[in-house]
């Protein structure tokens, strides 16, 4: 894309982000949304070819539907109680219908089915983008209102993205459908101490957040998107191969990582609450996430596949892509853990 | 006569049915502008002469004429995308007997009727309280988008700078 486009779509989707986060007012928040949608979609279609264009065309449609019943919503709060904030909305039919929006917007289930197939129409890059960054403007309106909405439809929607998740996840090859089913179970997390502790949420976030994109620009600094080139990694760059697996260990949840964090504080303030069923739920469907993590992490660090002898000793490159914050976030991603009663701060 | 709004509303419906009964965009065009001079005169019912004035200006005249028109131009008139005629006619009959069905319920029962007083609605639709003052209120709406709401006119119009850039990036050759 021509720099000057691509600059000036960049600055309106984090321009987008920021009016939402920032507002208290519906209708900007609205708007923001909107701007994030519609210069969202020519990134996705930066590829030529026709699986971007679907692949545009399937987020443009679910998202445009979704910010319709947000829009539905906000009027009828207006026809209700007659003002427009965030906070106040407390007629059931428009905060639920919100609730339903903007959980269409982050990709939780019942709502789940685009995620997959648009983060692997498209390349790498813009699948980061849409994995991590646009979870944070339906998230932050989602924090606001949460009070007043029916906190069934948060446990049942949360509770079933994790298992869909988890379940969805142990059938792929291809590494972007593995990450948005990993992106729809952590949503589930996030949802479902969004009523009992707000505060988790943001946590859960910020965590998962450096872990995709650490392990997207791993995967992207060794051009790999599927199992089978996982498996040729260790030729390439060995320290990243060792990096992936302690990356995708603390994305799972194992404890000495910084995945752990969350989780561990998440399943104590449940069981603060006399909750033992679900967080007992999340927490074993969690370990089916384990599972395909392991499996890429077998074929990628654990095992060497039987190949020629020339490919055990391939010629080095000097490699292309920029790793600039590359180190932070994997250091971040993997040693957090320690600094857990920091967590204070973000009160 | 006193029911003219409900009747509007009801037909700007039976619009939106018709341009979603078939992706042509001769469906499209002529169910838009049926479906907008109806939601011009709703608009104007409650006050609003000015606002309706600009839903033909800009909507009809600058939006669809623009995107509407130009994609009537340059794709297939009559797509057969979702099956024969029959389809097509069945589905907008369905769509009209859901709208004739809740039409009914409305009138049934002894529950309040939403949707067919339209007497309150100038303070909602139109800025202004309703009554007949010495400055028209949806005038001062439209002026105030300038004086108090200007960073929503400059969000507005630098949305729609940007949507030309995301238009000709989305219609770029591919190969």
């Amino acid at each position: 894309m021509n720099p000057l486009a691509l600059s000036l779509i960049l600055t309106t989707l984090l321009a987008g982000t920021l009016i939402t986060m920032m507002s208290s007012h519906w209708l900007t928040a609205w708007m923001g949304l909107e701007m994030n949608m519609l210069t969202m979609i020519p990134i996705l279609m930066k590829t030529t070819n026709p699986r971007s264009t679907e692949a545009a065309t399937k987020y443009f449609m679910t998202q445009a539907m979704a910010s319709m019943m947000l829009m539905m919503a906000l009027t009828i709060n207006l026809m209700y109680s007659g003002q427009w904030s965030i906070t106040k909305m407390t007629n059931p039919v428009a905060s639920n219908m919100a609730l339903m929006a903007l959980m269409t917007k982050l990709g939780s289930a019942p709502f789940h089915f685009w995620v997959p197939e648009v983060t692997q129409g498209v390349e790498l890059t813009p699948g980061m983008i849409l994995l991590t960054w646009q979870k944070l403007a339906p998230l932050s309106l989602l924090y606001q209102m949460a009070t007043y909405t029916n906190t069934n439809l948060i446990y049942l929607s949360g509770l079933l993205s994790i298992l869909i998740g988890g379940w969805g996840g142990l059938n792929q090859t291809q590494l972007r459908k593995i990450l948005a089913y990993s992106s729809i179970s952590h949503m589930g997390w996030m949802l479902i101490i969004l009523p009992f502790n707000p505060t988790l949420t943001l946590l859960n976030l910020t965590i998962y957040i450096m872990l995709t994109l650490s392990i997207f620009m791993i995967l992207t600094n060794t051009f790999t998107t599927s199992m089978s080139s996982l498996t040729l990694m260790w030729n390439k760059t060995p320290a990243m191969t060792i990096m992936l697996m302690t990356t995708l260990l603390s994305l799972g949840g194992l404890p000495p990582l910084s995945g752990f964090m969350p989780k561990w504080l998440m399943i104590h303030e449940l069981t603060k609450n006399n909750s033992i069923i679900m967080p007992l739920t999340m927490a074993i469907m969690a370990l089916l996430n384990m599972y395909f993590y392991m499996r890429l992490i077998y074929y990628s660090s654990l095992t060497i596949l039987p190949s020629t002898n020339n490919m055990k000793m391939t010629w080095r490159f000097t490699n292309t892509k920029h790793t600039m914050t590359l180190p932070t976030l994997i250091t971040l991603s993997n040693m957090l853990l320690p600094l857990t009663p920091m967590i204070s701060m973000l009160e | 006569m006193m029911y003219i709004v409900f009747i509007m509303s009801v037909f700007y419906v039976v619009g939106f049915i018709g341009f979603s009964s078939k992706p042509s965009p001769v469906y499209g065009g002529m169910s838009l502008v049926v479906s907008g001079g109806l939601g011009c005169g709703i608009v104007m019912s409650s006050g609003g002469s000015f606002l309706g004035l600009v839903v033909f200006l800009v909507y009809l005249g600058g939006m669809m004429v623009v995107f509407g028109y130009t994609t009537a131009m340059a794709t297939e008139e009559y797509p057969e995308t979702w099956g024969s005629n029959v389809v097509v006619l069945s589905a907008f009959l369905v769509g009209l007997l859901m709208e004739i069905f809740m039409v009914m319920w409305l009138f049934s029962g002894e529950h309040e009727l939403v949707g067919f007083y339209f007497s309150g609605l100038e303070g909602l639709m139109v800025l202004g309280e309703g009554g007949f003052e010495y400055v028209r209120e949806d005038y001062s709406g439209g002026a105030s988008l300038y004086s108090y709401g200007f960073w929503f006119l400059a969000m507005a119009g630098w949305m729609l700078f940007v949507s030309i850039f995301i238009a000709i990036e989305v219609t770029r050759k591919r190969y």
